[in-house]
């Protein structure tokens, strides 16, 4: 099992489509900020590092409240750039493997130690979880026996599939690129992708939201484990 | 860590774990004339220059010898303490406090450093300010003789020196850096270990 010594969580976004005027990290599900859940699920990663952008003070204050010990990552043109380059300044100058993921995204805590504990020093390992969301990136996935995991063999907006990219990956240094366009599009030019399921839910739009919420209520009920439970 | 790289700490709040000059003031009974003068500093109603030559002079009749040991004695943070002792060849002390008063805390700490200077009178006291140090510099001086330059701050007078810096570090291990210099940095913590984790790997 290999321990993944650094996580990347982009965090720079305006969250625009959901529209509640702050940056969707600190939008709260049951009562605790997104961000909350996965500091949660990243205790025992020694080197978490969030990338700010939208309304940064506000991000770092809560964010310094929750763990003291990260490292804030700036990028100050998050207006105009992908979530490639935010991941791209946050594992800047880190010549280990690292996990990156996105600062909007309830996980389930099993799945999400499952994946980590999958991860491999010099090969990718891409997260992908069940179809949900409304703009989801759809991956195609089959079987691959050689390895026993599933590998991914494309990336799409359009052709519909059981299996979307679940903005979660663990990546060697190097692999994302400055000023690069859509990390999916980016890891297409590493196909096939090992991949390995998780639970989650992406807060994306209200209609997400509200399944998060529904979600995290639902599994405090059934007594199960979500992130921060 | 890339070997041709130079580490530029501020020392105030950063490496020590509370500011100086207000503790020099405390000991000697000048807290409130001192706190003052910094609240009027941090407000912007009166330039940093000025502050700190009118704070020198309150504390001119002072035997800098004494504010030398009362320095020495200022907590500093240990995880920076260490990083400047492993790596002195590339660490500096960037600090707008007087040679003469910190020279046995820099000593201790046993890195170079770029500071204000003054006189000291043969009768042990403060005489004239030789130089006011503005922060800038230093880093340009630095920049001949390093490939990077990695500056570590918190507060309004480090401005100068984020804004000539390859790399800044917004340091709110002591109190949280101002927002001017949160928003001249690449990288902002808040605790001394992870500023170290962090120096290590650039």
């Amino acid at each position: 099992m290999q321990t993944v010594a650094h996580a990347v969580i982009a965090a720079a976004g305006l969250g625009s489509r959901l529209g509640l005027g702050r940056p969707k990290c600190l939008v709260e599900v049951a009562g605790k900020p997104i961000l909350e859940y996965q500091f949660d699920l990243l205790a025992q990663v020694p080197d978490v590092r969030l990338v700010v952008g939208y309304m940064e003070h506000e991000v770092i204050d809560t964010a310094f409240q929750l763990r003291r010990d990260i490292t804030i990552v700036r990028n100050p043109a998050f207006r105009t750039t992908t979530t490639q380059q935010s991941y791209w300044l946050g594992g800047l100058h880190i010549e280990e493997p690292c996990l990156y993921l996105d600062g909007d995204i309830i996980f389930e805590r099993r799945t999400f130690q499952t994946f980590l504990s999958c991860a491999e020093a010099n090969a990718p390992l891409i997260g992908i979880t069940e179809a949900k969301t409304e703009q989801a990136v759809f991956v195609a996935a089959e079987p691959d026996p050689r390895t026993g995991f599933l590998a991914v063999t494309g990336f799409s907006r359009t052709d519909r599939s059981l299996w979307e990219w679940a903005n979660i990956a663990c990546l060697p240094a190097g692999l994302l690129k400055e000023n690069g366009g859509d990390v999916f599009t980016r890891l297409s030019r590493h196909l096939p992708l090992r991949a390995q399921p998780v639970e989650c839910f992406e807060v994306d739009t209200e209609a997400d939201l509200e399944l998060a919420k529904a979600y995290v209520t639902r599994l405090h009920g059934a007594g199960t484990q979500v992130a921060a439970a | 860590m890339k070997p041709n790289t130079a580490f530029c700490f501020d020392l105030d709040g950063t490496v020590t774990r509370r500011e100086v000059l207000p503790i020099i003031a405390a000991e000697l009974g000048l807290a409130e004339e001192i706190g003052f003068l910094t609240q009027m500093t941090i407000k912007g109603q009166i330039p940093f220059e000025m502050s700190f030559r009118l704070r020198c002079r309150l504390l001119a009749e002072i035997d800098v010898a004494t504010v030398a040991k009362i320095v020495e004695q200022v907590p500093v943070d240990p995880a920076i303490a260490a990083f400047l002792g492993e790596h002195r060849e590339q660490c500096f002390l960037v600090t707008g406090n007087l040679d003469v008063w910190i020279a046995r805390l820099a000593a201790r700490l046993g890195c170079r450093v770029f500071s204000s200077t003054a006189v000291v009178r043969s009768d042990g006291r403060l005489g004239p300010l030789t130089s006011v140090l503005r922060k800038s510099t230093p880093i340009r001086e630095l920049r001949g003789q390093y490939d990077r330059v990695v500056v570590i701050g918190e507060g309004q007078n480090d401005m100068p020196m984020f804004e000539e810096a390859d790399i800044g570090v917004a340091y709110g291990g002591v109190h949280a850096p101002a927002r001017e210099v949160i928003e001249n940095s690449e990288y902002v913590v808040a605790k001394g270990e992870t500023l170290c984790r962090l120096l290590l790997t650039l």
